[in-house]
């Protein structure tokens, strides 16, 4: 890969990134974020997995863009979508997850129940 | 298939298999399926050992059996590759992979039916940690009986997560993964250097010192999980940082167990009277141990992989013309990468 990021090398930048995200995720976990969760009407716990999920997602767009060359050469748009594919089996199984249990209809959340999306 | 092709087949006399690459022979090898043939049948006998947790020794010799099919595939495999230098990489005709490495787009292939085995394990996690009610939310309703179990969710990061020392382990794996994918993707580059730019002496040497700091790297990562699972560590005092001379309990040691219906922590005490409460945490641990001791296996397999491609670099063999199959390896150790960034924060952290 001959692309640069800010001037400079693309792998070396994206590594210095993962570092520095990975870095924040450690002391997120370990910090008390009581009072700012209270602050904005969450729980400690809750606080803590918003700032993990944001910070996974451009960790794990960094690796596959920069470092598994979806980004930046001929063949990265077909392959990107290679990659998308089992995206949609994936989100079918996330969102019905509920259809795999005897109790799905009535004891599970809103958000994987079946019919929930007019399905 | 072109008369071309007819007229060199007898420029395949090796009992490896074809591997003539000089003369467009395809990389049709039967290990990859052998492999796998292999692979099944070691996991279904490995079941039947211990089947409902019983030890049944009938199934011994099969897991033997399907360990020596995997190990031969795997030596006539790289016994295959050894000759391959990177003089014939066929390439796809038709739409939509046209141009594109036959190889490549088989690996990536490979990478959805991964992607769609560990999307299998998250799910579960979900739905099992949205439907059973979390073991310190039971002990706080005070919903439980002294002596009776309860089945609730204790997710492994109430123990990984408790102080520094419990999950430095997990840390250090994390950035371990992080800066083994980048030794690879620099061993890819030094192999990429175009003939000329740099001394080959220099390049051999550079590329098989980069995917040897990847094999160790990987092997670090599995040493400290099992640290972590099974063994524990010692925390010695060091007066000038305030630290106290204590020990880091294994989960092991902790109870922490696919099998343990009857898990008793210090944290479930009731403190007003005394009471203890025991807890059914299969399915929680379960989970865990799966969806970590599967990433685990693949971080395994890539170890045996790196020393494969660690020996052939050693030998120099790899230059830009055959420097695709560091490309291939380093996607799917990228993918192990990957998955553990998911890994980590949801099942060590929260």
């Amino acid at each position: 890969m001959s692309n640069k990021i800010l001037g400079r090398d693309a792998y070396w930048m994206n590594f210095y990134g993962l570092m520095l995200l990975t870095l924040i995720e450690v002391a997120a976990v370990g910090a008390d974020l009581g009072s700012t969760a209270e602050g904005i009407g969450m729980t400690e716990r809750q606080i803590t997995l918003w700032i993990l999920t944001v910070i996974a997602i451009p960790k794990f767009i960094m690796i596959a863009a920069i470092f598994m060359h979806l980004w930046g050469e001929n063949d990265s748009g077909i392959l990107t979508l290679t990659a998308l594919f089992p995206a949609f089996f994936i989100i079918i199984m996330v969102l019905f997850i509920g259809m795999t249990h005897p109790d799905g209809g009535t004891s599970l959340p809103d958000w994987c129940r079946p019919g929930t999306y007019g399905l | 298939m072109s008369a071309d092709y007819h007229d060199h087949d007898d420029h395949h006399p090796s009992p490896w298999g074809p591997h003539d690459w000089g003369h467009g022979a395809p990389h049709n090898s039967w290990s990859p399926l052998i492999l796998s043939i292999g692979s099944g049948m070691f996991l279904l006998t490995l079941g039947g050992l211990f089947t409902f947790g019983e030890y049944d020794g009938r199934y011994l010799p099969m897991v033997f059996v399907s360990l020596c099919v995997m190990a031969a595939a795997l030596i006539v495999w790289c016994r295959q590759d050894m000759s391959f230098d990177g003089s014939y990489e066929p390439r796809s005709v038709g739409v939509p992979f046209k141009n594109i490495q036959i190889r490549k787009v088989g690996v990536w292939v490979f990478l959805m039916s991964e992607m769609m085995i560990f999307s299998s394990l998250f799910s579960t996690y979900m739905r099992y940690r949205q439907g059973i009610p979390r073991c310190d939310t039971v002990f706080e309703s005070g919903d439980w009986v002294e002596g009776v179990a309860v089945t609730c969710f204790e997710p492994a990061s109430k123990l990984i997560a408790s102080s520094w020392w419990h999950i430095a382990p997990g840390a250090i794996n994390t950035f371990a993964l992080i800066i083994s994918s980048f030794t690879v993707v620099q061993a890819l580059r030094w192999a990429n250097k175009p003939v000329g730019s740099v001394d080959e002496e220099v390049r051999r040497k550079r590329v098989y010192r980069y995917l040897a700091a990847t094999w160790c790297l990987a092997t670090l990562f599995l040493t400290l999980k099992m640290i972590e699972w099974f063994i524990g560590f010692h925390v010695p005092e060091i007066g000038f940082l305030g630290l106290h001379e204590h020990d880091i309990h294994s989960l092991y040691s902790e109870g922490y167990l696919i099998n343990n219906d009857h898990y008793q922590a210090h944290h479930y005490v009731d403190e007003a009277t005394g009471a203890h409460m025991v807890a059914n945490i299969q399915v929680s641990a379960t989970l865990f141990y799966v969806t970590t001791g599967t990433h685990g296996v693949h971080v395994f397999g890539g170890i045996i992989g790196l020393t494969y491609l660690t020996y052939k670099a050693w030998t120099g063999a790899y230059n830009p013309q055959s420097a695709v199959s560091i490309e291939y390896f380093g996607l799917y150790w990228h993918f192990v990468d990957l998955v553990w960034v998911l890994v980590f924060p949801f099942f060590y952290l929260y």
